[in-house]
């Protein structure tokens, strides 16, 4: 039997890389962001469209989901910062109202989660309102992408929904997501479009044509080099946490390990205990704390707010 | 969408025969009768009807708008209107009858006044929610009274939303879906924009 080592990328160097002449300089015209845009998405795609066991795709789809809803926030013109948005998720107790930044975090969240078959669930999250024209949007993004390239097709879907309804801003990233993760076959969906578009961007798209859409694809383009940074940094925090996982000697320490993989920000007192989040572990409210003190003090992961109270840690730089 | 889920559950254990494709009228009677259906579900309910509970009481292919489009049609010069707020279409008397139904009677909308400071602090919670108390204080430069804040969440107007993380872990407000409709806002994006931005500080 034959191990080859091309499986297995235990560090930084070893794990696939954006070449420089993809990022040199600026794209320019439609035909360079196809050729860049394909290199790029090779590169993503080696990163998190296969099964790797190092690379915790879901941390890094929800890590994105909070900056997707930080983008979304500012395209609505609500302009809710990153940190408030997060709070505002994570302190709301159960049963509570989450009110409009929560709620669009969680909009972003549970995108994520979808099962990108599953047509009842994608209308169930865009609303009843627009639930009708999503196949139609689809369909015209997705045929596009067959004769265009995925970035074309996401531009395609994000100009239909935004001629239908220009304030949609957050169902027409959504849905241009879909069209990429469909056309390269992730099993999840990772938020690309809504990272950092502009508004004037968009507005521009549902005006006019070629030049704005090749502004768009530029910057849908910025936003897949800038998740391939991520994710070669979310891989090296993951590693490094499984390297130390063997010192925490707390009771059901492999268990929070795991919440740690998954979650960009950890709340002790929610999501630790009573008990670990995803099993039926116990784990005492000043244990969870100390677990989370104990990975600060071995260096993987961080103290999020700043706060002395209701913080929230995680491993994502 | 999860609470129209919730409620329309027993309707459909306990209806077991609704005819909504009436196959057995001509076309013209047939659409005739889908109009008056929805115009009577909305008329019979004090509440926005949302889009998915309309549809449920026409048959499989009949298009809701269309349908609603051909009601609003028959309205106009009517006293009433059909309108689409937050969570689906609702009937409202047109505002230019406002007087009249103050000068008539008492029709129980005495629930919906407000005090100055009520609106002022609904407003204050409307463009910076989440907020809690003490956000609040730091605006009006006084204690807003808990009265106040219950007297605004009763008219259902205003809810408990994430804890604020000060010392006490204070709830904070956030408007409801109620605010929307009453203020006839589809969206919070419908407020009337602020000439300073009420999110900075400076």
């Amino acid at each position: 039997m034959t191990y080859y080592t091309t499986a297995t990328f235990d560090d930084q160097t070893k794990l696939p890389q954006l070449p420089g002449w993809v990022t040199f300089g600026r794209a320019e015209t439609l035909e360079t962001v196809a050729f860049r845009s394909g290199a790029a998405l090779t590169v993503l795609n080696q990163l998190v469209g296969n099964v790797r066991q190092d690379m915790p795709v879901r941390l890094l789809a929800n890590r994105l989901a909070l900056t997707a809803a930080t983008a979304t926030s500012k395209l609505e013109g609500r302009l809710a910062r990153e940190t408030d948005i997060r709070d505002a998720y994570h302190l709301t107790p159960p049963g509570e109202a989450r009110g409009p930044d929560g709620d669009l975090l969680g909009f972003w969240r549970e995108a994520v989660r979808l099962r990108l078959g599953g047509p009842d669930e994608i209308a169930d999250l865009v609303g009843p309102d627009l639930a009708e024209e999503v196949a139609g949007w689809l369909d015209i993004g997705q045929e596009r992408a067959r004769t265009h390239g995925p970035l074309a097709g996401c531009v395609a879907t994000l100009k239909a929904v935004l001629e239908t309804d220009d304030r949609a801003e957050r169902v027409a990233c959504l849905l241009s997501d879909i069209v990429l993760a469909r056309t390269l076959n992730w099993k999840t969906l990772l938020p690309v479009s809504a990272q950092r578009l502009k508004k004037t961007m968009l507005r521009e798209l549902a005006a006019k044509g070629q030049e704005a859409e090749l502004a768009v694809q530029v910057q849908i383009l910025d936003n897949i080099e800038e998740m391939i940074r991520l994710a070669r940094k979310l891989a090296c925090r993951g590693e490094a946490l499984r390297g130390i996982a063997p010192k925490l000697r707390a009771k059901g320490s492999d268990a929070a390990v795991d919440v740690f993989l998954s979650e960009d920000a950890v709340a002790p007192a929610s999501m630790l205990s009573p008990h670990i989040r995803g099993t039926s572990i116990p784990m005492t409210a000043r244990a969870a704390r100390r677990f989370c003190d104990r990975l600060v003090e071995l260096g993987v992961a961080r103290e999020l707010t700043g706060r002395s109270t209701f913080r929230l840690y995680g491993i994502v730089p | 969408m999860t609470v129209a889920a919730k409620k329309r559950k027993p309707a459909d254990e306990s209806g077991a025969i609704f005819d909504r494709e009436l196959d057995d009228l001509p076309q013209e009677l047939r659409w005739r009768e889908w109009m008056g259906r929805i115009e009577a579900v909305l008329f019979a309910s004090a509440w926005p009807v949302g889009r998915e509970d309309l549809a449920r009481v026409v048959g499989q292919g009949a298009s809701v708008e269309i349908l609603l489009d051909d009601i609003q049609a028959e309205l106009t010069g009517r006293p009433y209107e059909l309108v689409q707020v937050a969570s689906g279409w609702m009937f409202r008397t047109r505002t230019q009858f406002a007087d009249a139904i103050k000068a008539a009677a008492d029709l129980g909308e005495q629930s919906l006044a407000f005090t100055e400071m009520e609106m002022g602090v609904l407003c204050a919670i409307a463009y910076h929610q989440p907020i809690d108390r003490a956000g609040l204080a730091e605006i009006f430069g006084k204690e807003v009274s808990r009265d106040l804040l219950a007297r605004l969440r009763y008219k259902g107007l205003i809810a408990s939303g994430p804890r604020s993380p000060r010392p006490g872990a204070p709830h904070t407000f956030v408007t409801t879906e109620t605010f929307l409709v009453t203020f006839d806002l589809q969206s919070l994006r419908d407020l009337p924009e602020l000439e300073v931005d009420p999110r900075d500080p400076g």
